[in-house]
């Protein structure tokens, strides 16, 4: 309840700050409309030349996009600014502050920043994954609507815990933010279904950093059959993502020794 | 009257990557790193009692900070205990970080984009500080350092002085029983430093809370500190009253004079300090300074003769020169 109070205050806070800098609004429906203009050029000039991509047709592969769009979305809007500004905070040793208050500082840490411009990318990957759905032959029912929606969330909190593993790097290597572009790079690739990689680069993407899961996955459950096993799979994952991470998380906090101690 | 802060036999090492000059050895380490051991803290004990002022001296590198840092709980001591206010800091228990409060003048806490007063509202949520005496403190504070409605303005217009001021009521919402302010007034102009002293005096005689102030002016100290804490090289060097440290460090006084001649010349005497219109000051040892007043008072025609203490600056600076020795 209190962490939920916290969350509400510093949303409401991010989307004050956030309201003072409105020209970042359009810069960002500007830099969206590109990024999906060139995705659907990409994907029109694939199917120029076929009827489906390793088993996916044109409808499941928007999907599959407008669900990366929408993801992507959410990663900008919570989890990168978040992370980013605990990098920051480790390397000029800001961190202190959120270390000595009475509420767990993971918690605090990553909800502190919200970057509300950034859920265009929400509504404009909605619009493509609707458009997608109504090209698909199946119709829905609520029940893959929510496994979706368990879907998408359960990929947040993995990638979430990934970049925060990442993150919590900076207490050894203040440079840390190196790590993200590589991150940031690979999530290029989930535009695509991951199924259609080679073998090593599947695994990475399915394993290391569970992009299959934060996106392949929830695109499935809409565009193709909603597949249990796939998604008590992609639970465990999360949990074992979550529990993981929280440790690495507490191991690093012994290692802090904030900037010019 | 109870003690806050306990600290006994204190001890902080740091592993230090070693590395030497030029590519190879960069190269070098990034495969295979040698480690130094620095230790930052060497067994430092003390104690600080409910309502205290103390004023925690050292040069930059001395072992202050990291100090600070394993009393707020930031930092895990190597070895040795820390008490404060009942809590093993390092443990980090809601309970004791409810109490407690850490103002770094080098580093901000508001948001810079918001007014102070919206900042103050996440304050109140991660202290969990009932509506109403959250209202009365923070009017209180505003009161206290005069900010009113500056409080509404997005901090990035505020001056460095205003800012600060800010920082001080968001880090006291709370009502914390004990204050770490590690450099609180630096960069400030004089007026606002006296501000924020005079602010930490009222805190502190409202509330009896304990502070552990640093600060590179020895203004704040005078004004603030009874009691000072100094260290040098990660040991405790002195630990007493502000009038002790210069009664033990004080190699020096000088002794002032107003000249009937003002041409005549008093090298002879001491080391010329200044020298204006026959008034002279000059710089003598402690031991000889009775030997030489008695002397200056028989052989010169003086009309006037006063003798002080140095400054505190320089006495500090003296301090901080010679090599550190245990007390």
């Amino acid at each position: 309840m209190v962490y939920l109070r916290l969350f509400w205050i510093f949303l409401r806070v991010s989307v004050i700050s956030e309201f003072q800098y409105r020209v970042n609004f359009f810069v960002q429906l500007f830099q969206s409309a590109l990024a999906l203009g060139t995705g659907l050029v990409a994907m029109s000039l694939v199917f120029s030349y076929t009827q489906n991509l390793a088993g996916w047709t044109q409808p499941e592969l928007l999907a599959v996009m407008g669900v990366h769009i929408i993801v992507g979305g959410l990663i900008k809007t919570v989890i990168q600014p978040n992370m980013n500004r605990l990098i920051e905070d480790i390397q000029e040793g800001t961190l202190d502050f959120a270390l000595t208050k009475p509420a767990d500082a993971q918690a605090i840490i990553s909800v502190r920043e919200f970057r509300i411009w950034q859920l265009i990318d929400l509504v404009l990957g909605s619009v493509v994954l609707g458009y997608a759905i109504s090209q698909l032959s199946t119709s829905l029912g609520w029940l893959s609507a929510l496994a979706f929606a368990a879907a998408v969330l359960l990929g947040g909190l993995m990638i979430y815990s990934v970049w925060l593993m990442l993150s919590v790097g900076a207490f050894w290597i203040i440079r840390a933010d190196n790590f993200l572009e590589i991150f940031d790079s690979l999530y290029q690739a989930g535009r695509w279904p991951v199924s259609i990689y080679p073998g090593w680069l599947k695994h990475t993407l399915t394993f290391v950093l569970p992009i299959a899961f934060a996106v392949t996955l929830p695109a499935e459950t809409l565009a193709r059959q909603l597949n249990g096993q796939n998604l008590l799979f992609a639970l465990g994952l999360t949990v074992l993502l979550l529990v993981v991470s929280r440790l690495f998380w507490r191991f690093g906090l012994r290692h802090y020794t904030g900037a010019s101690a | 009257m109870s003690q806050t802060i306990k600290v006994d036999t204190l001890i902080k090492t740091f592993q230090v990557p070693e590395r030497e000059a030029g590519l190879k050895a960069a190269v070098g380490s990034l495969f295979k790193r040698k480690y130094r051991e620095v230790e930052a803290v060497k067994k430092i004990s003390f104690g600080i009692d409910a309502g205290e002022i103390v004023g925690f001296l050292g040069p930059n590198g001395a072992g202050k900070t990291t100090t600070l840092k394993m009393l707020a709980g930031l930092l895990f001591p190597t070895s040795g205990q820390i008490d404060v206010l009942g809590y093993e800091p390092q443990r980090r228990e809601k309970e004791l970080l409810r109490q407690i409060t850490i103002v770094m003048g080098q580093r901000n806490q508001l948001m810079w984009d918001i007014p102070a007063l919206d900042s103050f509202e996440l304050q109140r949520a991660i202290y969990q500080i009932p509506e109403g005496e959250f209202r009365r403190m923070r009017d209180e504070l505003i009161d206290l350092l005069n900010m009113g409605d500056l409080v509404k303005k997005p901090v990035r217009n505020l001056s460095l002085g205003e800012r600060m001021k800010a920082e001080f009521i968001s880090a006291l919402l709370h009502r914390p029983k004990v204050l770490f302010l590690d450099e609180p007034t630096i960069g400030l102009d004089v007026t606002a430093q006296r501000l924020i002293r005079e602010f930490v005096a009222a805190y502190n005689q409202r509330y009896q809370a304990s502070v552990m102030l640093t600060s590179h002016y020895m203004a704040d100290v005078q004004a603030l500190c009874k009691r000072v804490i100094v260290i040098h090289h990660g040991q405790l060097l002195y630990d007493g009253g502000l009038a002790g440290l210069v009664e033990k460090f004080a190699a020096y006084k000088t002794i002032g004079v107003t000249l009937n001649d003002p041409d005549l010349d008093l090298s002879e005497y001491g080391e010329i300090i200044s020298n204006s219109k026959g008034q002279v000051n000059l710089r003598v040892p402690k031991s000889a300074t009775a030997q030489i007043t008695t002397r200056l008072l028989n052989e010169v025609a003086i009309s006037d003769l006063t003798i002080e203490d140095p400054a505190i600056d320089s006495i500090i600076e003296q301090v901080f020169q010679q090599e550190a020795q245990v007390v």
